[in-house]
């Protein structure tokens, strides 16, 4: 008991050193964190308030230019579900993996839009993702400078009541659009979000994927949602009761009656 | 098993274009194409995420009764479409309809049940007409 709790005051104090110990000072404090923060400010932005849902099936652009080895595993893909439809194209490790930037904004379930000075956080219901955009007017890190991960990086910013978001460094082979799609670690996505003109319980988010090892254009993907403002985002604990194991082949086993 | 009533290809056909509405896994381990409807007693109900699961023991005759595991969509659609983790009790004789398992595995996944009050209930997506059309 003495060693343990002596053990954890050792943690702890090591901890509390690491973080200070770290190259703090030299790491810039960005507007969205500053104690500057001017909550006014926001009064300016457009009502984004309540739940965002998808509109099942309406979904435009145009179609994607692929190139290279990208083609090549699409089209092996297409060929081996043309002799198997029940092929299941390899995606992630387990079902309760999200599969990064983009497909986080289009899971069908809910988007819901937090504003704070400096910062847009975006939670997705399903998994319950979270991504945060830098609308402070920070610099986006290079390439090389980003540990490359599920979500990304975003900087945002505002022309209008139009967010523009760029987002790069996600991890290199997540979905991209479609399954049998998957970007490279050049991928650049920009998204234009706004309101419909006409009817603001109308969202608009349009895509620009652009990722010159996979592209051989940029690919454009439009998607609209529908606000709701009675319901509350509900939890969405995947690992509950994940019973959707998926084999050594990428295929997922069906799951025996309890 | 009891009775399997196959519905027609236009049913099936919306079932299919709703596969990408919910996400989470593949469907391929379901046969889309087939519909059965079994009336089982339920022995267990597994209010979860990623998807809720019910169990129920569906009498044969000369034979005991085989246990179907009945895997509906995530708690987050059921409750926006109006159930509640005790909607469904241990020891209700309760009729399913679901697409079954391609392998053969007694379940499937979750399109329409009957509940004890006479009302349908069904599955998110496509399966809603069904309600539409007989909740009248």
């Amino acid at each position: 008991m003495k060693t343990s709790s002596f053990a954890c005051s050792i943690l702890l104090l090591g901890l509390a050193l690491g973080a200070n110990g770290l190259a703090q000072d030299t790491r810039p404090v960005y507007p969205a964190n500053s104690s500057k923060a001017n909550y006014s400010d926001l009064n300016k932005l457009p009502d984004w308030r309540g739940l965002w849902f998808p509109v099942i099936g309406k979904v435009g652009g145009t179609e994607p230019v692929l190139i290279g080895e990208a083609k090549k595993t699409w089209d092996m893909y297409q060929e081996r579900l043309a002799r198997d439809s029940r092929y299941e194209i390899p995606e992630t490790a387990n079902n309760c993996e999200p599969d990064g930037m983009p497909s986080l904004m289009t899971f069908p379930y809910n988007l819901e839009f937090l504003f704070t000075p400096g910062k847009i956080t975006v939670v997705q219901e399903a998994l319950m993702q979270v991504r945060r955009i830098f609308t402070d007017g920070r610099p986006m890190p290079k390439r090389d400078e980003l540990d490359p991960n599920y979500f990304g990086y975003s900087t945002g910013r505002w022309e209008g009541e139009t967010l523009v978001v760029t987002t790069i460094g996600t991890k290199p082979g997540q979905r991209l659009g479609v399954a049998g799609i998957t970007n490279s670690d050049q991928l650049t996505i920009t998204e234009r979000i706004y309101l419909d003109s006409k009817d603001r319980d109308l969202m608009h988010l349009d895509f620009t994927f652009e990722d010159p090892k996979v592209l051989g254009q940029p690919w454009k993907r439009t998607h609209t949602f529908r606000r709701d403002r009675t319901w509350e985002q509900i939890e969405y604990i995947c690992e509950q009761n994940n019973r959707h194991l998926i084999g050594g082949d990428g295929q997922t086993i069906t799951p025996k009656p309890k | 098993m009891n009775r399997f009533i196959v519905l027609p290809a236009s049913i099936v056909a919306l079932v299919l274009a709703s596969i990408t509405v919910l996400g989470h896994h593949s469907f391929v381990m379901f046969d889309l194409t087939k519909k059965v409807t079994i009336k089982g007693v339920v022995t267990k109900v597994e209010w979860t995420n990623p998807h809720v699961w019910v169990y129920a023991d569906v009498t044969q005759k000369d034979a005991p009764p085989v246990r179907w595991g009945i895997e509906y969509t995530s708690i987050n659609h059921l409750t926006r479409l109006g159930m509640k983790s005790n909607t469904l009790k241990v020891g209700d004789t309760i009729e399913f309809t679901v697409n079954p398992y391609a392998d053969g595995t007694p379940g499937g996944r979750f399109q329409v049940m009957k509940l004890p009050t006479g009302k349908y209930f069904c599955d998110v997506g496509a399966a809603q007409q069904f309600c539409l059309d007989n909740n009248k």
